[in-house]
């Protein structure tokens, strides 16, 4: 865990909500989360439970209407991203935060050679660099991600899935991010490619000393490539800790339900315990713990009130009054 | 290391070429409007060597004791309703009816995609600004709005092909923003701003090319129907003045002796249609060059 202490970016109490005609979907709800310069932050959650929202707030490309951020903060560098411009929020796009899709097969313009699309991100960032340093750029970017340069001129559809999404990490990584987004990377590639494209962005991002929020709902991914972990349930995060903290101590009873879920490779069981029922509707959010219809501890107090994040350890936080139970306990 | 280098240094424009290159009809479309724009240009330039000599003795001058005569080796496209030898005038007549259509098609297919692709983009309030007044446009009949353009600004070249363009406008800005809106939703536009594009980058490098296929194809076509306007606007007067000789004029002029003499109609008839042949033609073999995932 190679990290420095110095933060990078600081998300305060951040709620954005889709407001359609028929109804207002609560996409985040005071979502706060701190990443330190380095280190790899894995965002975890069901289909629908609000990370790529998260993911584009950073960006602040949520589809606008419907998508609205009603309150909360983000800090990047000491830069208050909700307040910039748009111009300034450009600059910064592709720049020094940039983001990696989830589809490589769509993710990349079919009519512009790689090399040019490379191009076109060190070009519209360093406008003072000349064409031929701009494409020597996009040519060492290129053989970073292991695609021979000869290769440059080569359009998407020549490329296979697996090299696409490396086109794509070279533009991410192209202007030297010091955060990289990387929304489901492997999700569209097939298993054997997941580990070398995984491998590959972890690699670089040592390399470049980048931060990375990588969001999956994959555990195993985020147990291999992580540092710390955030889990996302219905727009709110419900357990935040290290690696250690979410595999080895899990508190909150839905993160316990969720590596309930994955087979074990030490213990002998005959039946995976799921958890039970479905993520509540976004548009009808329960007024308590949007945890507690699906939860086997909720009691009373549950269902009326949000919980408070508790911190029951330097590094752990958990939303959840049985958390606060334990601390008082033990 | 050799190989690759040639590779790269192979531009866009060549590689357009050597796909283009492959598809015979397109080539020989090709070579039909370079030999038309050659014709065209050597008659301006007799014009200005000769100070008109030729244009004045041989296209306008008229001939009544042999009007409506057919073809015969010394005319060999025959002589019209005044006496006039057909092939002369159809070479003279090339610039305007090519020139023309051209010209004005190339100005509206320019703020077609502009006021297309801004529309498509931008949508909303824009978007109905825009295109209602491109409704609008499109509610006159493009002859009748080309027809009272002309009128109001006044019958001069300049005038008509204004007056053609801005006809002409409505389809193209309807046609792009067609494109636009399918293309501006797809991941690589969004991959696109999440790496810092400015809305320009984005119509200009990723939206417009994308959508080239029905724009060139739309073109190609409206030339061809460019000329038969500038043709229309002639025949009623709008446009090119008699004695000046334009194939779309010809034509129908001629009609009134179709019964004394067919070459008359037939010839500029034949060189307007083998004209736009060749412009579609070429515009097929262009998209198709164009477009790189039928590259092979």
């Amino acid at each position: 865990m190679k990290t420095t202490t110095e933060e990078l970016i600081r998300i305060e109490n951040l709620t954005v909500q889709y407001e359609t005609d028929d109804a207002v979907v609560h996409a985040l709800n005071d979502v706060s989360l701190f990443m330190r310069k380095g280190e790899t932050l894995g965002l975890v959650g069901e289909t629908g439970a609000g990370k790529t929202t998260l993911a584009r707030s950073i960006l602040r490309l949520i589809p606008s209407p419907p998508g609205v951020i009603k309150s909360g903060k983000i800090f990047f560098d000491g830069m208050d991203l909700l307040s910039l411009s748009e111009n300034q929020m450009r600059a910064i796009r592709g720049n020094s935060i940039s983001m990696i899709f989830q589809d490589p097969m769509t993710s990349l313009n079919p009519v512009m050679s790689v090399g040019d699309q490379i191009m076109e991100v060190v070009e519209a960032h360093n406008k003072e660099l000349s064409k031929a340093e701009m494409e020597k750029q996009a040519l060492s970017m290129l053989e970073m991600v292991g695609i021979p340069s000869s290769r440059s001129h080569e359009y998407p559809h020549q490329f296979s899935g697996g090299m696409k999404q490396r086109v794509i990490i070279a533009i991410a990584l192209a202007c030297n991010p010091t955060l990289l987004i990387a929304d489901e990377p492997t999700t569209a590639l097939d298993v054997t490619i997941q580990a070398q494209v995984l491998d590959m962005i972890t690699a670089l991002k040592t390399r470049l000393n980048t931060a990375m929020l990588l969001i999956t709902h994959d555990l195993g991914v985020v147990a291999q490539n992580c540092d710390r972990v955030a889990i996302l349930y219905a727009g709110q995060i419900i357990e935040l800790g290290t690696l250690s903290d979410i595999f080895k101590r899990p508190t909150h009873p839905y993160t316990k339900g969720l590596l309930g879920s994955i087979p074990s490779l030490t213990k002998e069981v005959r039946r995976l315990s799921p958890i039970k029922g479905m993520m509540p509707d976004p548009t009808d959010l329960p007024p308590g713990c949007k945890f507690a219809p699906r939860c086997q501890f909720a009691t009373d107090i549950c269902r009326q009130a949000v919980p408070p994040s508790y911190q029951i350890s330097d590094t752990h936080q958990v939303r959840c009054v049985l958390a606060n139970a334990e601390v008082n306990n033990g | 290391m050799k190989t690759s280098d040639v590779r790269k240094q192979r531009t866009l424009a060549a590689e357009t070429w050597r796909r283009f290159r492959k598809n015979k009809l397109a080539l020989a479309g090709m070579i039909v409007l370079i030999t038309l724009v050659l014709i065209a240009l050597s008659t301006i330039v007799i014009d200005l060597v000769t100070d008109n000599a030729i244009y004045n003795n041989y296209v306008i001058k008229q001939n009544l004791r042999l009007r409506l005569q057919g073809p015969s080796k010394a005319h060999i496209f025959g002589l019209d309703e005044f006496g006039r030898d057909i092939l002369m005038r159809m070479i003279w007549a090339v610039r305007y009816s090519l020139f023309m259509g051209t010209i004005a098609i190339a100005l509206s297919t320019v703020v077609g995609v502009i006021l297309g692709s801004i529309a498509g983009y931008y949508g909303k309030v824009t978007d109905n600004i825009i295109m209602r007044f491109m409704d609008v446009l499109l509610a006159i009949p493009s002859m009748l709005l080309a027809t009272a353009i002309v009128a109001a600004l006044g019958t001069s070249l300049t005038n008509v092909l204004i007056a053609i363009a801005i006809s002409y406008v409505p389809t193209f800005a309807r046609t792009v923003r067609a494109s636009v809106l399918t293309i501006k939703d797809q991941e690589f536009i969004e991959a696109a701003r999440a790496m810092g594009a400015s809305d320009f980058r984005i119509i200009f490098k990723y939206i417009l090319p994308n959508s080239m296929a029905p724009l060139i194809v739309q073109s190609t076509l409206g030339v061809a129907g460019a000329i038969l306007s500038i043709a229309g606007l002639s025949f009623l007067g709008l446009g090119i003045q008699p004695p000046t000789p334009e194939w779309g004029s010809m034509l129908s002029s001629a009609r009134s002796y179709i019964r004394e003499g067919w070459h008359i109609t037939v010839i500029p008839g034949l060189g307007i249609m083998i004209t736009i042949l060749a412009l579609n033609v070429m515009g097929d073999g262009l998209r198709d060059a164009l477009d790189p995932r039928l590259k092979n």
